[in-house]
């Protein structure tokens, strides 16, 4: 029984998805059935399109950009949560984690408000600067149970040894934290490549792939916009497959440490202190 | 450095959570307060007049406008948060008891990354005057007319909401009931309970926290998208989140704008602790559970 519904749940979640697919392929400009054949006509109309590379590229850009940002400050902020206890600890982890309670129209008109008042223009650093906050949040719950089975200890442990602070940090902190690191970094990406609700608020002149398909929609309804929408699907695709992937070759490659690329862990804290231990005796091996 | 090694890991920590911290300040704790201090403000043809006044508050809270809107915008956010939290229970429970792997969950996960616009366009095609329901139905002879309720209503809202949220739902689900091992229900049904007993009085209660998250997210999500309804919903789906999102874009009403978002804020939170005393009410909450039982020996 369960698992018959499990197999509706993901018809009900790939159907239209694969209705899309299909249609961005169809010969004619017909939305139904019956199909009528295969062709790649609309793709090549998409991609002939001026505003459509323009803003493929910008979405590529903004994701890149705020990727990257989120990181920097995820991970500093994740490296400072390790160290922190008490109220300190809880009032940081509170506040970066405060921005994912609230709906993203909400998030959009405080940053418009906001951008107006310091003077700042509306362009693709406005965005990149609202996908950083809309996706910080997201970064640092991936991290949340690497943060809060970390045994400071283990670098205190790596210091005894001789290690330098650097050291330590390169030998027993960054290979811990790295695979969720790298895994966070990839969510974020597509959450930004995906984000519309606040873009709309805060971009200026250059639309994002979102905006342009979104503004498409308003207007026509027409088999272009099957094309571009499968466009920006398949590159989230390939984007989260690699990176599962990724992720997995180099869990593979290390140890048998077994953890899922969402954050979702399957595993007791007390086991995965244990496997931590075990998996910076390692690198600690060659620093005698 | 004359430090001992736990005020060193002090001033490292603070050097270390400075730049998010900052961050998070400028641009997240700033345009909050921002907005609240326009709310309380004017705007009179373009020009924000700086005076306090409860105005805004007063004006929208009288307009009927937007209790109407603010119904519609509550009613898709609840719809969607059930539809999605108690559909996507039975899903999570055989993905975290049953199932032997994981694909199913990584499949389910991968869709959260189709993206968003993506789904409205597909359920505005499946669901549209010419669409593939409606066409089909006509081929059939099941109907004459096309069906026009389907879209432009927030029948078609919810669905659509409803699609987009799933994953997320999914997601909050496992990971709250990996949490209640599998031992707690062996233990469980040892010691005398039914199926039903063991899922309204252990898994239901251990996995409260990721319930209530799963719905309050999907909740919010949902009654705050203004994008699916206007696309979707037509001239009776039309939400707050909708008006709040007109009065900052084109020539709008800033500071009226921001009151608007400040009441369906609060009214957001109201849902919150009705939802929660709703579950307490229900005796799916845990706490006080304990000396409850003494009584009623199961």
């Amino acid at each position: 029984m369960l698992r018959l519904y499990l197999w509706i749940y993901l018809l009900f979640l790939y159907a239209p998805i694969v209705v899309i697919g299909m249609f961005s392929f169809h010969s004619s400009a017909s939305l139904v059935f019956p199909f009528e054949g295969w062709s790649l006509r609309w793709y090549v109309q998409i991609f002939d399109s001026e505003t459509f590379r323009s803003s493929l590229y910008n979405s590529l850009l903004v994701a890149s950009l705020s990727s990257l940002a989120t990181t920097v400050l995820g991970a500093t902020v994740a490296l400072a949560l390790i160290r922190m206890k008490g109220k300190v600890r809880e009032a940081v982890a509170t506040l970066c984690a405060a921005p994912i309670a609230l709906p993203g129209l909400f998030l959009g008109i405080a940053l418009l408000s906001a951008f107006a008042q310091m003077g700042l223009n509306r362009s693709l650093l406005t965005v990149t600067i609202a996908h950083t906050l809309y996706a910080l949040p997201f970064f640092v719950a991936t991290l949340r149970s690497r943060i809060d089975y970390f045994d400071p200890s283990l670098e205190e442990a790596a210091r005894d040894l001789g290690a330098s602070p650097i050291q330590a940090f390169r030998m027993v902190t960054l290979p811990i934290l790295r695979p969720s690191l790298i895994g966070a970094a990839i969510l974020v990406f597509a959450l930004s490549f995906d984000e519309l609700i606040i873009t709309v608020f805060v971009s200026g002149n250059d639309t994002t792939l979102p905006m342009m398909v979104w503004s498409m929609m308003r207007r026509t309804v027409d088999p272009t916009i099957n094309a571009a929408s499968m466009v920006a699907f398949t590159l989230s695709l390939i984007v989260i497959v690699a990176a599962g992937a990724a992720f997995w070759l180099q869990q593979r490659a290390k140890t048998s440490y077994r953890t899922s690329p969402t954050g979702v862990d399957a595993h007791e804290p007390s086991d995965r202190a244990t496997e931590e231990r075990a998996q910076v005796v390692r690198p600690l091996q060659g620093l005698e | 450095m004359g430090l001992n090694i736990a005020q060193r890991q002090t001033v490292l920590s603070s050097v270390l959570a400075a730049p998010s911290m900052a961050f998070m300040l400028v641009f997240f704790v700033f345009p909050c307060l921002l907005l609240l201090l326009y709310s309380f403000w004017t705007a009179r043809s373009f020009v924000i007049d700086p005076t306090f006044n409860l105005d805004n508050y007063a004006r929208t809270l009288t307009a009927a406008g937007f209790w109407r809107t603010g119904f519609t915008g509550l009613n898709n956010g609840l719809w969607t948060a059930i539809v999605s939290v108690v559909l996507s229970f039975p899903a999570a429970y055989y993905i975290v008891y049953r199932a032997r792997g994981n694909a199913a969950f990584y499949l389910i996960l991968l869709s959260w990354f189709s993206s968003y616009l993506v789904r409205v366009y597909a359920w505005r095609t499946i669901l549209g005057t010419n669409g593939l329901i409606n066409s089909t139905l006509m081929q059939w002879g099941l109907i004459r007319q096309p069906l026009e309720f389907l879209l432009f209503s927030p029948f078609a809202s919810v669905i659509t909401l409803v699609h987009i949220m799933f994953p997320f739902a999914l997601l909050l689900l496992v990971s709250a009931l990996r949490d209640v091992k599998q031992d707690y229900l062996d233990a469980a049904r040892d010691l005398g309970a039914t199926r039903t007993q063991v899922l309204l009085r252990v898994i239901i209660p251990m996995a409260y926290k990721g319930i209530v998250s799963a719905f309050m997210f999907t909740f919010i999500l949902a009654a705050g998208d203004y994008i699916t309804p206007q696309l979707l919903g037509g001239r009776d789906g039309v939400t707050n989140g909708l008006l709040i999102a007109n009065q900052f874009r084109s020539a709008g009403n800033w500071p009226l704008g921001a009151a608007m978002a400040f009441i369906t804020l609060g009214l957001f939170i109201g849902i919150y602790l009705v939802f929660t005393q709703l579950l307490r009410a229900l005796r799916l909450a845990p706490g006080l559970r304990f000396h409850e039982q003494e009584h009623k020996p199961c």
